[in-house]
């Protein structure tokens, strides 16, 4: 308590001094590993529009304009950031370990701890020299899921057990990156050919996301402390039932009704939350690092629309493909070039776990 | 406006408490000073400025009645609510709104007979008057337009309802005229919010007063009908409409051919549902233009919204149950029209739900939401019926999702759930309701009754029976038109079996199928007929619709109330103190 009042003391010119002072490091939190989700994501989607089959007519023009070359710049791109951000925050983890304990503790920040894996993976099955059957996939595999399952049992544990932290209190729409972890992986699993790493991943996902999906509808108060920054987060929403969507449709090699429903599912919340713009503005009005939460989930329902084309071949399922694939596409250069105009705003200014951190140090 | 019933003998104790000589309580604008009318004084003064006092008739300690004594002239209605002092479950009845109308010019000098006395069995003491109350008042009186508060609009509108009312007030129309200042000081035109819905009324449907709330309209007297008119009469399209359905079943299914039904029955339902629905729709399409207002306060009603959403699934209904002889088979074109208002109605209602705030599902969730996902499945039925491929899978899709979190939720009945009946009420059998539907929507798409099918026709066939073994708790309820609303479960649940029987038949499906529909006929002739019965003999179909007349702030005076409640046990102590401080 007294570091809090002492901070809360120094409140005017000091406290200026002092945040830029902090570094890179304790401004840095694992939420920046949105961006190479997006870019990772989008990977995934340039490789697949590439594969598809040729009855997708209208999409033809569109694909002629992604030479291969460009997705071999997106892929390293994809990587390269995802390489830089692992090491900030490796950095972070030796340097700062106590914020990095303060974040896993917080229950927006610890759902971000699946990030890097996630983006890992997709990074893995969006590789353009690496086949599904190669060693080295599946070695890379078991390397990225491991970290996955050990955090499932922490955090899912949580969500029952522990008196703090039950997931009616703690449950927030970025929970669902826990669930979208399992599903990436099950897809992943199943590219490679193990049914059955991937049948259970994808059930102990899609469990838990009947829980969290229920849960979060029901919005219990107290669970509202999510701060409007964060808002963008709300697009996971969709996301969880598309991933799940391409999951089952990898397990089960056809589209099938599930599959469908899952989609539509996805399509249905998508235009539950387009229609609420209100629900965005205020977060709309500074960019921030939350702005990147935008672009992997509507890569993930285009891809999703994508499998859907694919299987039910008329106008209105191409259109749908052609509409999504063109908004994620869209939305993930704009994300690019704001981040590339405005860097400044990227890092906040002040530390976003110092709450917890002093509340920790208080308890010693 | 006073209101006179109750005629009952005051007790000894009473005395007569003219307000007028307190300095300050209940006059706003107090020009002549309060020297008048002591207590006990029986005649009434007359001001020597030539402004009338009204007056407060005497009553004798003896149990005679009690007369409001209408204060000194004030240039604002004034809106006084008279509480009884004993606790408010004893006399729901006994609170009353009381309007003081004070005109400057007011003609009330001196009569007696304008006013009505007000008879209380018990010592009534009355609030600061709270001018915010009679705004509101006013303006849910005047029929609403979308038009902003200008005062001509409203009055070529109030005119109906505002002589009526003046009538029974005995106030001269000029009134109005000052009224127009007034318009100003409203509030938003905005219904109140959730939370109000929740404090102010009570019961299963939502449609109780509580005893310490009153009602923005009076209460006593009739409504005019199209206010009174509420969007629960589409439950009655919802039940013939579905019996339509079920005696088209019953003539098509081969199963049921040893009955040896005949077209008929279906086709005189059908008929009378779509008469009945272009009827009711007519109805309701002329209160949303002449009561805009009323029409937004039901909207915002937590129980009532659902309803919203009854009358696409008659319209659904209709379809489903058009007799073959008229249409085999109807065009895609129809389905695609009326899943479109139903579509954009759940991204409001559903999208409520996920982004929290106010309505967020946790604390308005009630069994009349299954109306908004009984819908989905409706129209997966209809499209897969007419030979449509994804739209229904979409529909089914969201709805599924959306029953699960919904019957979680009502399974759980949190603690911050207050509208789920302690006891039971006919409400609950929207429980049986979407199973049903789901297990038929599903077994079309798929062509056949699959296990998925079988899944939900067993979920739905196993609360069916756990409230018809409770049949005995469903009696002495009041009847209510929204009961209409929950005779098509049971309806639904006798059209699955039905179709569960041609899958898997045998003696024992057959007669529960028969049974089943016997007991939902039956159901909805005796419904016909308490219906008829309370429409045209005891004229109360349509009572006052008290749910959507209540205030947009609670009643100061309610705290007061407490208050005193809490810090005197005595009643007599309680009433001497009052006096008292009436007195000065």
């Amino acid at each position: 308590m007294e570091t809090k009042n002492q901070n809360q003391n120094k409140k005017p010119h000091q406290v200026n001094k002092e945040t830029s002072r902090l570094s890179l490091l304790t401004k840095f939190h694992a939420g920046y590993f949105r961006i190479s989700f997006a870019l990772c994501g989008q990977a995934l989607l340039w490789k697949t529009l590439r594969e598809l089959s040729t009855n997708a007519r209208v999409l033809r023009p569109f694909l002629l304009l992604l030479p291969s070359t460009a997705f071999i710049l997106l892929w390293s791109l994809a990587c390269i950031s995802l390489l830089m951000l692992c090491l900030l925050y490796i950095a972070r983890c030796l340097t700062r370990f106590e914020s990095v304990r303060a974040e896993f503790r917080h229950h927006v920040g610890m759902n971000y701890l699946y990030a890097p894996w996630i983006a890992g993976l997709l990074l893995l099955q969006s590789a353009p020299f690496i086949g599904p059957h190669n060693v080295l996939y599946i070695f890379l595999w078991w390397v990225l899921t491991l970290p996955i399952i050990a955090l499932d049992i922490k955090i899912y544990g949580q969500w029952f057990t522990r008196g703090k932290k039950f997931l009616s209190m703690v449950a927030n729409p970025t929970s669902h990156l826990s669930v979208i972890a399992n599903l990436v992986a099950a897809r992943a699993a199943a590219e490679m050919g193990g049914k059955e790493a991937a049948l259970c991943l994808f059930s102990v996902g899609m469990v838990h996301y009947i829980v969290l999906f229920v849960t979060l509808y029901q919005r219990f108060l107290g669970s509202d402390s999510l701060p409007f920054m964060l808002k963008p987060v709300f697009f996971l929403f969709f996301a969880a039932p598309s991933m799940a969507s391409l999951a089952w449709r990898s397990i089960v090699s056809s589209f099938d009704t599930s599959c469908k429903m899952l989609f539509f599912l996805s399509l249905f919340l998508f235009a539950s939350l387009v229609s609420r713009p209100t629900l965005f503005k205020k977060s709309m009005r500074r960019f921030s690092v939350a702005w990147w939460a935008y672009s992997f989930p509507l890569t993930a329902l285009a891809l999703a629309a994508t499998e859907y084309a694919q299987e039910v071949t008329s106008e209105i399922p191409n259109l749908l493909m052609l509409i999504l694939t063109v908004l994620s596409v869209t939305v993930t250069l704009i994300l690019m070039l704001f981040t590339a105009i405005r860097m400044n705003d990227l890092l906040p200014h002040d530390d976003p776990f110092a709450c917890c951190l002093i509340l920790h140090r208080s308890r010693k | 406006m006073e209101k006179s019933d109750l005629p009952v003998e005051a007790p000894s104790v009473l005395k007569q408490s003219s307000y007028q000589n307190i300095k300050g309580f209940d006059c706003v604008d107090l020009e002549n000073g309060n020297d008048h009318n002591r207590l006990g004084n029986a005649t009434s003064d007359k001001e020597s400025k030539g402004e009338s006092v009204a007056i407060s008739e005497s009553t004798k300690l003896d149990g005679q009645d009690i007369a409001i004594s209408i204060p000194p002239m004030m240039p604002l209605s004034s809106l006084s609510l008279s509480l009884p002092s004993s606790p408010s479950g004893l006399h729901i009845g006994q609170t009353k709104l009381v309007v003081y109308p004070e005109k400057c010019r007011n003609t009330n000098q001196n009569n007696p007979t304008n006013q009505n006395p007000q008879i209380s069995r018990q010592k009534q003491f009355r609030s600061q008057p709270i001018l915010v109350v009679e705004g509101t008042k006013r303006k849910l009186v005047r029929s609403e337009t979308m038009r902003d508060s200008r005062f001509d609009p409203f009055k070529t509108w109030s005119g109906k309802l505002e002589r009526q009312i003046s009538n029974l007030r005995g106030m001269p129309t000029e009134e109005e005229a000052l009224e127009a200042g007034e318009t100003k000081r409203h509030e938003t035109e905005e219904a109140p919010g959730v939370d109000r819905y929740f404090d102010a009324l009570e019961g299963p449907e939502l449609d109780t007063l509580r005893a310490t709330e009153v009602s923005v309209l009076p209460e006593d007297e009739k409504w005019p009908f199209l206010l009174r008119f509420p969007v629960n009469a589409f439950g009655m399209c919802l039940g013939v409409s579905s019996q339509a359905i079920l005696w088209k079943t019953l003539n098509t299914s081969p199963v049921m051919s040893f009955l040896h039904i005949s077209p008929i029955p279906n086709l005189i339902l059908w008929w009378a549902s779509l008469v009945l629905m272009v009827f009711v729709s007519f109805l309701y399409l002329l209160k949303i233009v002449f009561y805009l207002e009323a029409v937004k306060r039901e909207y915002h009603h937590p129980v009532r919204a659902n309803f919203f959403f009854a009358p696409w699934i008659a319209c659904l209904f209709l379809s489903l149950g058009v007799p073959p002889s008229i249409a085999a088979n109807l065009q895609p074109i129809i389905w695609y029209i009326l899943m479109a208002p139903l579509f954009i109605f759940e991204l409001k209602i559903y999208g409520q739900w996920m982004s929290g705030g106010h309505r967020r599902l946790s604390k308005v969730a009630n069994p009349s939401n299954h109306l908004s996902i009984i819908g989905n499945f409706i129209g997966a039925l209809l499209g897969a019926n007419m030979g449509l491929k994804e739209g229904p899978i979409f529909f089914f899709a969201v709805g599924l999702a959306h029953y699960m979190v919904l019957f979680v939720t009502l399974y759980q009945r949190l603690p911050t759930n207050a509208t789920l009946p302690k006891e039971l009420h006919p409400v609950f059998f929207l429980f049986v309701a979407p199973p049903s539907v789901a297990c038929m929507a599903w077994a079309k798409i798929q062509g056949e009754f699959d296990h998925g099918a079988k899944i939900l026709y067993f979920i739905a066939l196993f609360l069916y029976m756990s409230l018809a073994v409770r049949v005995n708790f469903f009696r002495g309820f009041r009847f209510s038109l929204s009961w209409w609303a929950y005779t098509f479960p049971m309806t639904g649940a006798s059209i699955a079996t039905i179709k569960y029987t041609t899958a898997v038949t045998n003696i024992m499906t057959r007669s529960l199928s028969l049974c089943l529909s016997a007991i939902s006929t039956f159901t909805v002739s005796t419904l016909l007929v308490y219906t008829i019965i309370h429409a045209f003999v005891l004229q109360d179909l349509f009572p006052n619709d008290i749910s959507i007349a209540i205030t947009k702030k609670k009643p100061k005076f309610s705290k007061m109330l407490a208050q005193f409640r809490s810090s005197s046990s005595d009643s007599k102590d309680f009433d001497y103190s009052i006096s008292k401080g009436l007195e000065f």
